[in-house]
């Protein structure tokens, strides 16, 4: 009794145009898992490194790197299921090799997650190896969780249409996060620790918030498409509803070094299968897409700024849009890629193609969920230092309002001279 | 057929953490007082703002209370009145969400009952937005992050409609926080800030429920000043206490963290005699009586739960911040004054009235009148002085004779037939906090002049209270 892959007959032909290539070819398998089935919408070839491994030996670190930046591209619902392989070389030589390439894989990604699985979810990672010799194809699975587990035979069907009438639930979402900097240590690793911790503090904010779907808190068992036709494709919006978080620290001030603030919005998406998902998955896949997608482009921002190196005393930096580009021409199911302020819609385009193996052109592009964030100049060094926590939602719409810092300022400095001649009205409340 | 009362009071009471978090400079307090308060500008904006949401506890409701009380689900509409949302609220006894199916009143028609609801912020809106931009500043300076316990409290009547009362809700939110910034702007000391917190007192009628912001930390006999202001601004006598901590509204759904029962004898029925008048203890206690805190004093320890009853009472109207002594502590009070000889601490030995009367003067500094009766058949004839001492004292009285001590919590009296019925707390009870339980079997009871041994003497500890707020 093993699982059961149902998979685009897409990735069938994809498999086979790979399998008329010289040499080994690797990739990664696509999908969604659930309870009784699994779902597998694309296959992604490793792509080419530039010093090419002499013989045919599976480079891990090259796949698992690959897997790692794909996860980045992959909206809500959609995950790195498994491997496969297309070689002459029989399953029985591979297969040692093939198993440390999936728990590597699965190491590397849940290394960076910011969410944890939950108990009931299905850890069984597959791999695939088909033989251009035989054509034939070998499924298997191994339980990521068990560092002992064996291979467990699983079944592979390809079937037409598998996401075409897969549900998709999204929503944009305001990120409003800011963390002091350590007061001692002012480097780079600081912030970005800083930064990791704080969005830790915020992933668990989302996480224990409310989910509204469509506008109404739906019971976490009900289904989301309640009797509706299955071959008709779902759109739902979803709202968050959080709460701080009540924490009373002992010391209420603290030494800093400066602080960090994440501030702006995001566009989330989740995809859930058609075969009689519950609201409780929807709300589980859109919240893990919204800590995925600020958490990645954090993470992306930081690894540019180490290469550039500088070490300026107070900067804005615009974190990159998402821009979503459509799997299949006809389908609900996007991959996405993040465009930086200072980068065309052709470097996009590129990384679809490296990374995705996928050909779109411009018109494909989904660019309208997010729009470019612009520092405006308003926002000088003494305006900064000032910025507090939590401004109104309203405010952080449209980027290119300035900062209202010196206005304010003049403003409260005359309420708080009124507030100190009237301290004796201090401790009543109006009856 | 159940004619429901439009005019019955619901009390909203709207709690929920704010986060305040700023960058700050504390070598300058000018600056500190400006930017603190313009966090808590920041603040008001965001409680005023459209992504404001109040969610109904225990309930699939969320109102937004700045979009003219739109509300999730559908059905609860604007001016819909208050008492549709309690149709929603799930309460134990139900396993489905969404509508109860008969509307329960409970049997007690005691004061209004309360509807909860928690402050949430909604962080998604229609799109497109700009994607975020990332800050740093380095700059030497303080990190202030605290959560301010937002905690109103709007009193209102069934038929109110939901959009009005949301409009208060968010003026008592606006106000409170004004009130938290005054009281965090006062004890500002250079790096040190001062978290504020929420109390809420129950004043005599019309007044009713009063909100207050104090610092917290600070404690009673440093607020006396703001207490005076309070007592001079709600014309309140100035010799009993109102706005101390231990004077805090308790809502009744709340449970109490230390598990006694509290004031057992308002469930009870009182006795009707002819001309007759009920005298009662005023103000809240707590039920201590044999075996509670794993002190096992079955046999000897009556007069000491008795005596524990009576300083909950003394901490509970928030006279005395200590709390209800041990059976240990009681003991040492009485050596401490030279009354017993160090071996009596940690005996099983009885004390009395006269011990009593010492041990609340020694650990909480109360004076004690003693009444003496040379036979229980005399108690029968002090109507009127435990009626008086109900009614100016209002405190809880000890009775000890012979082999038994009680606790007397009030009488029914009449002036012209002289009959009299007494409500005895009886701490000889060994069970659990089973409130049916005690009031059924007679542990907290009206008794008859009978119940007294009549050939017996005894000594009653009548507590006085202090003159002070």
């Amino acid at each position: 009794m093993g699982r059961g892959y149902i998979v685009e007959d897409t990735v069938e032909r994809y498999l086979s145009k790979l399998c008329e290539q010289a040499g080994p070819v690797t990739g990664l398998l696509i999908g969604q898992s659930s309870a009784q089935r699994d779902f597998v919408v694309m296959a992604i070839r490793t792509p080419q490194s530039e010093e090419s491994t002499a013989g045919n030996s599976v480079d891990k670190e090259l796949v698992s790197e690959h897997a790692r930046q794909v996860s980045r591209m992959l909206p809500g619902g959609l995950s790195v299921l498994g491997v496969f392989i297309i070689t002459d070389t029989d399953v029985k030589d591979t297969l040692t090799t093939l198993r440390q390439l999936v728990f590597a894989v699965e190491n590397l990604i849940s290394s960076e997650r910011l969410w944890n699985p939950a108990d009931d979810e299905v850890t069984d990672s597959v791999m695939l190896h088909v033989n251009t010799k035989t054509r034939k194809t070998v499924c298997r699975t191994f339980d990521v969780k068990d560092p002992k587990s064996t291979a467990k035979p699983a079944d592979w069907k390809y079937q037409s249409g598998v996401c075409s009438s897969w549900a998709t639930v999204s929503c944009c979402l305001n990120v409003n996060l800011l963390v002091p900097l350590p007061h001692d240590k002012t480097s780079a690793e600081n912030m970005a620790e800083c930064l990791k911790e704080g969005l830790k503090v915020w992933a668990h904010q989302i996480e224990s918030g409310v989910c509204l779907i469509d506008g109404k808190k739906l019971p976490e068992d009900s289904e989301l498409i309640a009797g509706q036709r299955r071959n008709v494709r779902q759109m739902f919006t979803a709202q968050l509803l959080i709460t701080s978080k009540d924490q009373r620290l002992p010391d209420v001030v603290q030494l800093c070094g400066g602080s960090v603030s994440v501030r702006g919005a995001i566009h989330s998406r989740a995809f859930l299968h058609s075969n009689k998902p519950k609201a409780k998955l929807a709300e589980k896949l859109l919240k893990r897409d919204v800590v995925s997608t600020v958490a990645s482009r954090v993470q992306m921002l930081l690894e540019e700024e180490n290469q550039s190196g500088d070490k300026q005393q107070t900067e804005q930096l615009c974190l990159p849009r998402r821009v979503f580009c459509p799997v299949k021409v006809n389908g609900p199911v996007c991959v996405c890629d993040y465009q930086f302020s200072d980068e065309g819609l052709a470097e996009v385009i590129d990384r679809l193609k490296e990374m995705l193996d996928i050909d779109a052109a411009e018109e494909d592009l989904d660019t309208r969920q997010e729009m470019t964030a612009e520092v405006t100049e308003s926002s000088d060094t003494a305006g900064v230092c000032l910025e507090s926590l939590c401004e109104p939602a309203v405010e952080l719409a449209e980027a290119s309002e300035p900062k209202k810092n010196n206005y304010i300022g003049v403003a409260m400095a005359t309420a708080v001279a009124l507030l100190a001649t009237a301290a004796s009205m201090l401790y009543l409340s109006d009856a | 057929m159940v004619v429901v009362d439009s005019d019955s009071e619901i009390i909203l009471r709207v709690k929920g953490p704010l986060e305040l978090k700023c960058q700050l400079d504390t070598s300058d307090a000018q600056l500190m007082q400006k930017v603190i308060s313009r966090t808590f500008e920041s603040l008001r904006s965001q409680v005023k703002s459209e992504s404001c949401v109040l969610a109904v506890c225990d309930s699939p409701v969320f109102i937004w209370p700045n979009r003219g009380a739109l509300a999730t689900p559908e059905e609860i509409t604007p001016n819909a009145p208050c008492e549709d949302l309690q149709q929603w609220i799930q309460t134990d006894d139900q396993d489905s969400a969404g509508k109860r199916s008969a509307k329960k009143k409970s049997k007690r028609s005691s004061s209004a009952s309360v509807i909860n609801l928690g402050l949430m912020m909604e962080v998604t809106q229609p799109g497109p937005l700009s994607a975020p931009i990332l800050s740093k500043t380095v700059q030497k300076s303080h990190f202030l992050t605290t959560t301010l316990p937002m905690d109103c409290v709007v009193c209102t009547s069934c038929g109110d409609a939901i959009k009005d009362a949301c409009e208060r809700l968010l003026e008592a939110l606006t106000h409170q926080l004004c009130d938290m910034e005054k009281v965090t702007l006062q004890h500002m000391r250079g790096p040190t800030v001062l978290v504020p917190e929420v109390l809420h007192f129950l004043l005599p009628e019309p007044k009713g429920l009063v909100t207050v912001v104090y610092p917290a930390g600070v404690s009673d006999s440093q607020l006396e000043a703001q207490r005076k202001e309070l007592h001079q601004q709600f014309e309140l006598p100035d010799d009993r206490p109102y706005f101390r901590r231990a004077n805090a509204y308790h809502f009744p759904n709340e449970p109490y963290k230390d598990g006694y029962l509290r004031n057992p004898h308002v469930v009870l029925t009182h006795p009707t005699l002819d001309n007759g008048k009920v005298y009662l203890v005023q103000g809240i206690y707590s039920y201590h009586h044999y075996m509670q805190d794993r002190m096992d004093d079955n046999g000897w320890g009556c007069a000491y739960r008795s005596l524990q009853t009576i300083c909950s009472w003394f901490q509970q109207q928030g006279y005395v911040e200590r709390s209800v002594p041990t059976h240990k502590e009681i003991q040492q009070a009485l050596v401490d004054v030279g009354d017993k000889q160090t071996s009596f601490v940690g005996s099983c030995q009885w004390i009395g009235s006269i011990e009593v009367q010492a041990v609340l003067n020694q650990l909480l500094g109360i004076t004690s009148k003693i009444m003496f009766v040379s036979q229980g058949s005399e108690l029968a004839s002090k109507g009127r002085e435990l009626a008086n001492h109900f009614l100016t004292e209002g405190t809880p009285i000890m009775i000890g004779g012979g082999v038994l001590a009680h606790t007397i919590l009030g009488v029914t009296w009449s002036e012209t037939t002289g009959q009299i019925r007494y409500l005895i707390l009886d701490p000889h009870y060994t069970g659990a906090e089973d409130l049916q339980l005690i009031t059924d079997k007679g542990w907290c009871g009206w008794k008859g002049p009978d119940f007294w041994d009549q050939t017996a003497y005894y000594n009653l500890c009548l507590p006085q209270k202090p003159k002070v707020i």
